[in-house]
């Protein structure tokens, strides 16, 4: 379970945010909020990029909050710039283990169908063939937390949808609290299981 | 009235005829200087003694090509410790090694002698100063750091989403390199390998000063060592022929490799710093390059001010200074109208083809070394009963600025064409002049660039010597050739003198002139 105590975080001549929120293990949790919100500073706080001025950020109920990002038990997926592009598809999947082990490599593209594509070069794949390649590489990683920063916004419909039902089954299969920043009400209403409301540079949960 | 047929683009067929007009004067003078050499190599004799043209070619390419790969080392180890490095004074740290570009070689090389040299400050180490070794490394301390501030920038365009997944995966420094920085790196250094093997290619007050005689002579020395010191003309046209050749092969060659592009990525956030020996090691390249970079240039401050009583003295001292001032700040002038008249006719042009050919004249200089520009310059003048003496002013004032303009478009053309695509369709449905549509919208937004442009010109005009070493005489004399006449005399406090006083105006020009334009089109709108 992923939790923030009272997170505050302030940039330079800005309004300070104060981020309290929980993400069970085995659900989706979207946060929503206009442009500027402050939806992908809170990503940054829980994944480590940020520190917060004060609060705690816990991961099944361990103190994180001074581990930096890649000690932290976190997997994160942007928009774009979630794969090398000059790598191939199994090489940027391998990065997610401490050394190359090309069985799992292999059964981890399986899982998320694209077992034939390990040996083509990320640069040519498709925007959700690249999102896939990015969750395969989650599987590797079996970090308990997933924070997804509008990772749908560049896929076409039906792309889209196929992408985050994927994205739902990953979840509930490997107990992950995964964490859904977006502005489309369609990605909350399909795959969301609790939804919070950044406004003001404080969290709100939606009924 | 002929259409554009780009719609966004506002029709300016002034600003199309005047870009036209100056690509024209400067392809028809290119033209005849170089009918100029070629009519002097007709009748002249083909050889002159003692000159071996496979050798010349030889250690002329051997030090280019040492002085480049060695560069591009230097120059990605320098950016890849300051990428990741923070520290107090970074940013001065990075302007220092961004002004390498207009650091006059001449300096550079006679502080590598004020410390490595016999009399140097660490001269009891015997590092062989004189000969290849020398030239190399005075290549490499300003070519690295060219280089270096232009990897840097390449470095911190690493999209910001990139660096976090990367350090969320764990990657180590070596994987963090290989993965993330070499790709961001490696599109641009064919290019600047072509650039900096022409530096190296057509360097000339650094072998002149360091070369150690006919052991390390280079085209560009043999060259006016033909005109000034043999007053072999004819062998001066065939090298000069030669070297135009060479290097015309090395641009065509280079205009196929990916260009040095801007990039308009987010900057990366700067968080993630490498831990144990990476770190150790940046902050050993770090402290290398500052002690290689700097030492020069601080043993020629301290030199300098050891004798400048004396030189300040000297009605010749003060002659120089008033000639190196007019003809840097008339050249630099010069450079900003020609590249700013290229630029923006260029940009108004709608065709591909209409843009290449308006650019072409201007980049076509880098083709066409200082020294057999004034090569064919001289001829020229002579050929027409101009006496050198009489010609000279204008001669370098024009040549020192046309060896500019390839800089000055490579900062202004991007910009412009920017501020044409972007802002066009804006410009139009506004219907603004000509005129209102540079001062009120371009002017203000390149000039900051424009003032980079002026200190290029300037800087490199205050230390050239290629073009004044055929033309200057006792009454017409630059600093540059000022201080090689009193390394000649063996007055060497006098040369440490000019030489520290060259380096505080470079530097001063470097800072100062783009900030000052900046501030005066500031206060205008």
């Amino acid at each position: 379970m992923l939790a923030l105590e009272d997170v505050t975080f302030a940039y330079a001549g800005s309004n300070p945010y104060c981020f309290s929120m929980t993400a069970e293990a085995g659900t989706v949790t979207a946060i929503r909020g206009a442009s500027g919100a402050g939806k992908s500073t809170l990503l940054d706080l829980v994944a480590g990029f940020l520190a917060p001025a004060s609060g705690v950020v816990r991961i099944g109920g361990q103190d994180v909050t001074a581990l930096p990002p890649e000690r932290r038990p976190v997997s994160i997926l942007f928009q774009s710039e979630t794969l090398f592009e000059h790598l191939s598809a199994a090489r940027n999947v391998a990065l997610g283990l401490p050394r190359p082990d090309a069985a799992r490599v292999e059964a981890a593209l399986a899982e998320v169908g694209l077992a034939d594509l390990g040996p083509q070069r990320a640069a040519t794949l498709s925007g959700g063939q690249k999102q896939r390649v990015a969750l395969a590489r989650t599987l590797l990683r079996d970090r308990p937390v997933l924070l997804l920063d509008e990772p749908f916004s560049a896929l076409d419909d039906d792309t889209r949808a196929t992408t985050r039902t994927l994205v739902r089954d990953l979840t509930l299969k490997h107990r992950w609290a995964t964490v859904l920043v977006t502005h489309h009400a369609d990605d909350i209403a399909a795959i969301a299981d609790r939804v919070y409301v950044l406004q003001g540079g404080t969290l709100r949960a939606q009924p | 009235m002929p259409r554009s047929a780009d719609a966004t683009l506002p029709h300016r067929p002034l600003r199309l005829a005047g870009g036209a007009a100056i690509a024209l004067a400067i392809a028809a003078l290119i033209g005849t200087l170089f009918w100029a050499i070629l009519h002097a190599a007709a009748g002249q004799a083909a050889t002159g003694p003692g000159v071996d043209l496979g050798d010349l070619i030889y250690i002329t390419t051997l030090q280019a090509v040492l002085s480049t790969g060695l560069s591009l080392l230097a120059g990605v180890a320098l950016a890849w410790a300051l990428n990741r490095l923070r520290f107090h004074g970074r940013g001065l740290l990075i302007g220092l090694f961004a002004s390498a570009i207009v650091t006059p070689g001449l300096v550079v090389a006679f502080g590598l002698l004020s410390v490595w040299g016999r009399a140097g400050w660490l001269g009891f180490a015997g590092v062989p100063i004189f000969g290849l070794g020398g030239v190399v490394a005075a290549h490499v301390l300003l070519d690295g750091a060219f280089a270096a501030r232009i990897l840097l920038a390449r470095l911190d365009a690493i999209p910001a989403a990139r660096l976090k997944t990367g350090q969320s995966l764990g990657l180590t420094p070596w994987t963090r390199f290989a993965v993330i920085d070499w790709p961001a790196l490696r599109g641009t250094l064919p290019g600047l390998a072509a650039i900096i093997f022409l530096l190296a290619f057509t360097s000339f007050p650094i072998v002149l000063l360091l070369g150690g005689g006919p052991a390390v002579q280079t085209l560009e020395i043999a060259i006016y060592s033909a005109v000034r010191l043999d007053f072999n003309l004819g062998l001066a046209v065939q090298l000069a022929l030669i070297q135009i050749a060479l290097c015309a092969v090395i641009i065509l060659a280079s205009a196929a490799l990916a260009p040095i592009s801007a990039s308009l990525d987010r900057p990366a956030e700067p968080r993630w710093r490498d831990a144990g020996w990476a770190r150790a090691a940046q902050w050993l390249v770090l402290a290398l390059a500052l002690f290689g970079f700097a030492s020069p240039l601080l043993a020629t401050l301290l030199d300098g001010i050891a004798g400048l009583d004396s030189v300040l003295a000297q009605p010749a001292f003060w002659n120089a200074v008033w000639t190196s001032l007019w003809i840097g700040a008339v050249s630099a002038l010069l450079t900003l109208a020609l590249a700013l008249l290229i630029a923006t006719g260029r940009a108004a042009a709608s065709s591909r083809l209409a843009r290449v050919l308006l650019g072409a004249p201007a980049y076509a200089y880098l083709a066409v070394p200082a020294v057999t520009l004034s090569l064919g310059a001289f001829i020229l003048v002579r050929d027409l009963g101009i006496g050198p003496v009489v010609a000279a002013p204008a001669v370098v004032v024009i040549a020192n600025a046309l060896l500019s303009l390839p800089f000055a478009m490579a900062t202004l053309a991007p910009p412009v064409e920017a501020i044409a695509r972007s802002r066009g369709r804006l410009i139009r449905s506004l219907n603004l002049g000509g005129w209102r549509q540079f001062a009120e919208i371009e002017w203000p937004l390149l000039a900051r660039d424009a003032g980079l442009v002026v200190a290029l010109g300037f800087c490199f005009s205050l230390g050239d010597l290629g073009v004044i070493a055929l033309f200057g005489t006792q009454d017409f004399t630059t600093l540059p050739l000022l201080m090689v006449r009193a390394l000649g005399a063996y007055r060497t406090h006098d040369a440490a003198s000019i030489a520290a006083l060259m380096l505080v105006l470079t530097i001063a020009a470097f800072v100062l002139l783009p900030r000052l334009i900046g501030r005066l089109a500031d206060a205008r709108t």
